[in-house]
């Protein structure tokens, strides 16, 4: 107990240290082209929720914002960064309301502990398909608690719900803490970073991945911006 | 880049070191020791036509079959005595060799000797690095089953609607539920859920303790959830006395056990009911419609 | 397909002519064996199934145990597969098999016209076996069928086996009911024989006779002496039964004892065949088989004549000839051994073609002989097969006190490989290569033993 708490002073130490010389990267994640246009999602067939929604949910793979930003990309450096190790105390949490994943896509840290619930009145089952990590798939009726789950390795999992064969999200999971999810006008910030040589990924579940060099010498704010092509179906 | 590219032909190097020691995998179940060694040259005998060489599933036939033979590779396996998301025991894999895949084209290899057998099991282990680096995980207990009383099977029943096991597998057992057409498994091929009334043998098993253990732990790959963290084992139980009355053709204590008692289930308890419980609705139609 | 040993019943120059009928008609029965040898590797099933030919075969066409499960299953899998309905309905359940091949036989000491006391005889060349069209598999659940028709050499056909099966009756796999005609539940089965050439392509002990005793036809111009092979399919009914994984079997059968002769040829007369046999594994080395079987059968000694010419089908008369086998299948990992014991006798009346109401020749008895097989295979791997038999025949008793003890003791030594290029789930292919060597002894024309050679090289393939 005393040299775990020890070491996570030390680590802080260490932290906090590097933030004396942190840069920051960020920018604005756009597409070009006609994406597909969202479908509309039919959940007559589960009424509890479809009467959540007044008016019926869209697909969510591809979201745009203002100014042909786009939205649920994860920007993360993909390597140079010293992994700090550190894995986040909090857990992030993945919502299912409305037969609904909220977010949709979530990023979370290896080992970063995952709690899932239902607020909604119909069975739901979280069936995360992993290729890395294991695959498992959990039913979680209403009224449940949440389940608690981790990831033991870098993965980006499309997660379904059998049930509800419209349900789809994806869980985001890490190696790193320097990682943003593009939010509105397709705006990410990646702050906190030593200096170094980065390289930066950003991924868009359809439209796939790019990446981007940079390297951080001092209290700087580097912009990078990334421009996936849309693609129209 | 070039230091790179030197570090990841050492990564290279340690993977095909631990590629070849995975070679070495055995497999023990009770006093049977099987040898990957052995396992390999069985496999190429009997397996490769539908598994595939390298064991990812793709074999010659794999074209022409529906379900997909496993792709050893992913090491994912329906048929487990260990919770959802973890490997499979020997005896687990074992069994599934014994037993075949019914409704499949994997037939029962019972006519092999048992050191054959568990030879190939060995063989199978060697096929994702998965079987090398985790430890083997805790096999789900099974209470002694529950006396199967007509109060089980009614309770079991309201735990059939409860915990919507008919958005699939239908009111009726039939595999007919509103989601049953949309199924697909990990491989994005379609899926048909279990049909109870046709009264064949489960994919895991034919006795109650293995549909006890279906549900309990999953079938991983399919959409068939695992519902340990959902279900009490006492109530697991009922479940299952509900399950095989869904069995209508088959003979059973179940059935014996219903008939008796004038083919119905009993009302629902009042302080279990929610009636604002949308999912409680269909229960009496289907029960009902069920059993006449 | 009966052999007539063709000879003169007078006394002078009997025994002659006699040996040298004898050596073609060994030599005939030998050709015919080996030719219209069918077998049951069938890529039809490995088609639906989708199994390459190693799954059910040690090398094919001899099963191992899990092609032995399937066929006692009658050609199931105990999954949904089975049935002919759940196939895409462009499924055949038919394969082909034919084996061109070159070869060549020698017999040495063969009478001819031209040298009475016997010559070696050599003849060589390219051939063809004949053809074996197999349909099998499935009409329902439970009820299985195998369809052959067959041909020789020059495209005559006639139906190798033709039945239907009822299997699993009761819900039990200890009751299955065949009838039409069908091979005996030969552990050793002629029909899946690693061998082909004309002197390796049988065992011995279930085509032997006693030599010396049979002047050709018999009493009342029955068409001809008895001509029944164990390994020979019969036509009749069969009930099998086995445990679930085949370990312990049985099969009792009867059939018309015309052997396997359709349009009842000969007589009434009804064979029995019983067989048992029970497999046990010894860890590592492989699975272990001990078995017995007997044959007991009636076959007419005269017959009804009109004009001199024998009606069919009305052989009377009967007299008995059985026979009595013990094996083993020994498997020490890659190498298998199998053993065979067999015990015959018949009448006296049989082996001397004597009309049962006439009185025997001075010095008959009930001949009866043993047989002693050992076989070898070193499978090297799925797709490579040594072979080696050494099957031989002692006379324990013979027919008649004229001949000596020894006479026609036989030996045959066959070794050969088989080598399958490649192994698929859709057709089979299989180079042949194959030495035999038959001696049998004193039954050359002058006395000395007769020794006769096969070499055989062929493509052996089934579609």
């Amino acid at each position: 107990m005393r040299t775990k708490s020890m070491l996570v002073g030390v680590s802080t130490l260490l932290m906090s240290s590097s933030l004396m010389f942190a840069g920051t990267v960020s920018g604005k994640v756009t597409f070009t082209g006609t994406p597909a246009k969202p479908k509309t999602i039919d959940m007559s067939k589960e009424p509890s929720c479809a009467k959540q929604h007044a008016t019926p949910l869209t697909t969510e793979s591809v979201v745009t914002g203002p100014n042909n930003g786009l939205e649920n990309v994860v920007v993360y450096v993909s390597s140079g960064a010293p992994d700090d190790g550190q894995v986040p105390a909090q857990a992030v949490t993945y919502e299912q309301k409305g037969c609904q994943y909220l977010p949709h896509v979530l990023p979370m840290h290896v080992n970063q502990e995952l709690k899932i619930t239902n607020e909604d009145q119909t069975s739901h089952n979280i069936h995360p398909l992993a290729k890395v990590n294991h695959e498992w798939n959990k039913s979680q009726p209403p009224g449940t608690p949440a389940i608690s789950e981790k990831y033991e390795k870098a993965e980006f999992i499309s997660v379904k719900c059998n049930v509800h064969p419209w349900m789809h999200g994806v869980f985001a999971v890490m190696n790193t803490n320097h990682y943003d999810l593009s939010k509105g006008g397709g705006a990410f910030k990646l702050p906190n970073l030593p200096p170094g040589k980065y390289t930066i990924t950003a991924w868009h579940e359809d439209y796939g991945t790019q990446t981007a060099d940079i390297t951080i010498t001092s209290n700087e704010t580097k912009d990078v911006n990334f421009t996936f092509k849309a693609k129209a179906y | 880049m070039a230091r790179k590219a030197q570090r990841l032909s050492f990564v290279g190097v340690l993977i095909v070191a631990v590629a070849s020691s995975l070679g070495a995998q055995e497999a023990h179940v009770g006093n049977l020791t099987g040898h990957a060694d052995a396992g390999k040259k069985l496999y190429k005998r009997f397996c490769i036509g539908c598994h595939g060489e390298r064991g990812d599933g793709v074999g010659d036939n794999a074209p022409f079959l529906e379900p997909k033979p496993r792709d050893f590779t992913a090491a994912t396996f329906k048929c487990r005595s260990t919770l959802t998301g973890n490997l499979p025991t020997d005896e687990d894999l074992y069994k599934s060799v014994v037993r075949g895949f019914n409704t499949s084209a994997m037939p029962s290899w019972a006519p092999l000797t048992a050191q054959t057998k568990i030879d190939l099991v060995a063989y199978i282990k060697s096929f994702s690095p998965r079987w090398h680096d985790e430890k083997p995980a805790d096999v789900l207990k099974i209470p002694t089953e529950t006396p199967v009383t007509i109060e089980s099977i009614s309770h079991g029943g309201e735990l059939f609607q409860k915990l919507e096991c008919w958005k699939c597998h239908g009111q009726e057992g039939r595999g007919d539920g509103p989601s049953a057409s949309t199924l697909t498994d990990s491989k994005d091929q379609p899926i048909r859920p279990y049909n109870f009334t046709g009264g064949g043998r489960f994919k895991c098993g034919a006795e109650n303790e293995d549909l006890y253990r279906i549900f309990m732990t999953g079938v991983d790959g399919t959409p068939m959830p695992s519902f340990n963290d959902v279900i009490k084992p006492v109530d697991a139980w009922d479940l299952v006395h509900y399950l095989r009355t869904l069995q209508k053709t088959r003979k059973s204590r179940e059935n014996e056990v219903l008939k008796a008692a004038g083919g119905k289930l009993l009302p629902p308890k009042p302080e279990e009911k929610k009636p604002e419980d949308p999912a409680k609705e269909p229960e009496n139609k289907g029960a009902g419609n069920g059993r006449k | 397909m009966y052999v007539v040993a063709a000879s003169k019943n007078n006394d002078s120059g009997r025994w002659m002519s006699v040996w040298s009928g004898l050596a073609t008609g060994l030599l005939v029965l030998a050709a015919m064996v080996s030719l219209t040898s069918p077998s049951s590797a069938i890529p039809a099933f490995a088609r639906k199934f989708g199994m390459p030919c190693s799954a059910c075969h040690e090398a094919w066409p001899k099963l191992n145990n899990f092609g032995q499960v399937f066929k006692d299953n009658g050609y199931q899998m105990g999954n949904d597969r089975d049935s002919p309905i759940s196939k895409d309905p462009s499924y055949w359940p038919v394969s082909f098999r034919i084996t061109p091949h070159w070869h060549r036989e020698n017999t040495d000491r063969v009478g001819t016209d031209q040298v009475p006391t016997g010559q070696s005889v050599t003849t060589h060349g390219f051939d063809l076996s004949g053809l074996d069209i197999l349909t099998g598999g499935t009409l329902s659940k439970n009820i299985s069928f195998l369809l052959t028709p067959s041909a020789d050499n020059t495209a005559t056909f006639h139906f190798e086996s033709a039945w239907v099966r009822f299997d699993n009756l009761l819900k039990s796999s200890w009751l299955n009911v065949k009838v039409g005609k069908f091979e005996l539940d030969n552990l050793l089965s002629e029909k899946r024989i690693l061998t082909l050439s004309a002197n390796g392509g049988s065992y011995r002990a279930y085509h032997f006779r006693p030599q010396g005793g049979l002047p050709g036809s018999i009493g009342a111009d029955l068409p001809s002496p008895l001509a029944t092979g164990i390994g020979d399919n019969q036509i009749g009914f069969e009930v099998m039964g086995h445990s679930k994984n085949s370990y312990t079997r049985y099969s009792v059968a009867v059939v018309s004892a015309t052997d396997g002769n359709v349009s009842l040829p000969t007589n009434r007369g009804y064979d029995t065949f019983l067989t048992f046999s029970q497999a046990f594994e010894a860890g590592g080395l492989g699975l272990q088989r001990v078995g017995a079987f007997a044959y007991v059968g009636m076959y007419p000694t005269y017959g009804l004549t009109s004009g001199g010419n024998f009606l069919p089908g009305t052989g009377v008369g009967n007299k008995m000839y059985s026979q009595l086998g013990f094996f083993g299948m020994w498997y020490l990992k890659k190498l298998d051994v199998t053993t065979m014991y067999t015990r015959s006798k018949e009448s006296a009346y049989l082996a001397t073609a004597t009309p049962a109401t006439a009185a025997l020749p001075i010095g008959a008895h009930d001949p009866s002989w043993n047989g002693f097989l050992v076989e070898t295979h070193y499978t090297v791997n799925p797709q490579f097969i040594l072979i080696n038999r050494f099957d031989t025949i002692r006379m324990s008793q013979q027919p008649l006190d004229s001949l000596t003890k020894d006479f026609g003791n036989l030996n045959a030594l066959t070794f050969g490989y088989r080598w399958y290029p490649f192994m698929n789930s859709r057709d089979g292919f299989a180079i042949h290569n194959e030495y035999s060597r038959v001696s049998s002894k004193g039954i050359s024309p002058t006395g000395n033993d007769s020794i006769s050679s096969s070499v055989f090289l062929g493509f052996d393939f089934i579609f």
